[in-house]
Formats: structure tokens, C-alpha cells, sequence
């Protein structure tokens, strides 16, 4: 790792001998990060159980059957875009132009919005074919269960990371955010961005 | 203040997860030996995984001990938690098949 510092701090030994942050970073940087590392082994847990399940059940269904991977495929690319352009707007905002961090920003939350609107269009299509949290038609009842489960909480943050962009973007417009605020919601949905990273490959995939 | 990244970076980064992407979508559907298809895909996870951390949430420019105490740990407890769980799941396997 580089070992610059973005203030005048101390780097090496002596940035543990107090009166500096180690981790060279503002506080609300690092309460992010442990935020998400809590997240993280949130859906850590789910992935394990359902490792689990996986690994007890000689059968599971064929995703190929049950799902269009083009249109799993689409989703991908629409939230990793999407962290492409939280990324542009977190960088913009460093070099002080917040009005097109604004619009990148709206931008990046209207990917979400499309992300979700294609996980509703999934959980209709699969409730209409009889899944349900219990049971499903393709003979494994814990399939759906986890499906549910895990995409249920994975939307559901996304949807949070929606409601947060909006509001940066309203606060950057009145001029009440900063560039360190963009920092922090762009840590969040590339979090978003990096849970389906592994559910789309646990789960769809694998 | 921070030095911004070039917004280059950012989009190199977006060519390559995309790539990657797609060479999981043509894993699964193509006609490989199931651990050949998974260690591809596994792989792939983890490098787009790491693309992100890296690049997206900056790490790669950030102090070790940031990135010890985030990534090191986060990972460290999941390996940890899956390799606890999944020798039982196992277990489970045999026990039903050999009933």
C-alpha cells in the first residue's frame, strides 16, 4: 500500500503514539467502513447458510430454468454502471464541482431505481409461478426461501442507497453537502454494488 | 484534500467488471467440467470483488492499517464462518445418502 497521507499526519509508528487517527482518515470515513463491515458479514451469514443448504441438498434447481441470466446479465450492468457513475460523482465533488456531482449523483440513483424495478419484475415472475417462501415448483423448498430472503435484503439496501442519493443530491443543491458526504454514500452503494457481486455468483451461478 | 483519481480510472475499472461479468455468463452456459466452471467463476468473484474495494471504495490508496482492519478482518471472519458450517453441510449429504 502507498504510504502518502491525505493531511499532515504522521505515517508509520508513529501515527499509534496518540493525538492522530492510524487509519489517516476522518472519523466518519471510518464509521462508514465499520458500518459496512458489519453489513458485510450480515449477508456473510446468509451466504454461509446457504452454502450450507447447498451442500446437504443433492438436488437444487437448474437457474437456467427458473431465471433469464440475460436478464440477471442486465441487472449487473446496470448497478455496476451505476457504481461507475457514484465513482465520477465522488470525483467530481474532489475537484469542486458539485453541480455536476448533483447530476451524476440523480443519475447514479436512477440506475438503483432501474435495478429495483428488474428485481420486482423477478419476484413477480416467480411468485406468479408459484414460489413462495415455504415452497416452490421446482422441488427444492429452501431454493425460494433463500431467494427471497437474500434478494429481499439486498433490495432493500439498495432501495436505502436510493433514498440517500436523493437526498445528497437535494443537499448538494442547496449547497449542504460536501465532497466528503459523496465520499460517504459512494462507499455505500459500492458496497450495494459488491454484495451482488457474490450474490449473483453464489446464488445464479453457482 | 484528497487527490481525486482520474475519471479514466474509474471507467477502465467499469470495462473490466463488465468483461468479467460476462465471461461468468458464458462459464455458466458453456459445456466445462463442473469444477473448471467453478473455480472460474469463483475467481472472477473474487477479482471483480477486488476491482471494487480497490478502485470504487479507494483501498488501494489508503493506509494498511485501514485496509488490514476492514478487508483482512471482513474476509477473515467469512472464511472463517463458511469453513465452520461446511463440513457439517457435508455431513448432511452423507447422512441422507446413506439412509
Amino acid at each position: 500500500m502507498t504510504m502518502h497521507s491525505s493531511t499532515a499526519e504522521p505515517v508509520g509508528p508513529a501515527s499509534w503514539e496518540g493525538g492522530v487517527s492510524p487509519f489517516g482518515i476522518s472519523w466518519q470515513k471510518l464509521m462508514m467502513w465499520f458500518f459496512l463491515v458489519t453489513d458485510a458479514l450480515l449477508f456473510a451469514g446468509f451466504l454461509a447458510g446457504y452454502g450450507f443448504v447447498r451442500l446437504a441438498n443433492p438436488m437444487w434447481p437448474d437457474r437456467t430454468h427458473v431465471f433469464s441470466l440475460t436478464f440477471i446479465g442486465f441487472m449487473t450492468f446496470v448497478l455496476i454502471t451505476s457504481s461507475a457513475t457514484m465513482a465520477t460523482a465522488v470525483g467530481a465533488a474532489q475537484r469542486g464541482n458539485l453541480k455536476l456531482a448533483r447530476t451524476v449523483v440523480l443519475l447514479t440513483a436512477l440506475g438503483g431505481l432501474t435495478f429495483l424495478g428488474c428485481q420486482a419484475r423477478e419476484w413477480t415472475n416467480l411468485i406468479m409461478d408459484g414460489a413462495r417462501l415455504s415452497t416452490n415448483p421446482w422441488g427444492v423448498p429452501a431454493f425460494s426461501a433463500f431467494f427471497f430472503m437474500i434478494t429481499g435484503f439486498h433490495g432493500t439496501h439498495v432501495l436505502i442507497g436510493v433514498t440517500i442519493l436523493t437526498i445528497l443530491a437535494l443537499r448538494l443543491g442547496r449547497g449542504r453537502s460536501s465532497a466528503a458526504g459523496v465520499e460517504l454514500a459512494g462507499l455505500y452503494w459500492h458496497f450495494v454494488d459488491l454484495v451482488w457481486v457474490f450474490i449473483f455468483t453464489c446464488f445464479y451461478l453457482i | 484534500m484528497v487527490n481525486p483519481m482520474r475519471y479514466r480510472t474509474y471507467w477502465i475499472s467499469w470495462g473490466a467488471l463488465l468483461a468479467l461479468t460476462l465471461v461468468m455468463l458464458l462459464t455458466e452456459t458453456a459445456p466445462l467440467y463442473h469444477a473448471i466452471a467453478l473455480g472460474l467463476l469463483v475467481i472472477a468473484m473474487l477479482v471483480k470483488a477486488t476491482v471494487i474495494v480497490a478502485w470504487f471504495m479507494h483501498m488501494r490508496f489508503e493506509r494498511a492499517a485501514l485496509v488490514v482492519s476492514v478487508v483482512g478482518a471482513t474476509v477473515l471472519t467469512a472464511v472463517v464462518l463458511f469453513a465452520l458450517i461446511a463440513p457439517d453441510g457435508v455431513a448432511v449429504l452423507r447422512h441422507t445418502a446413506a439412509q
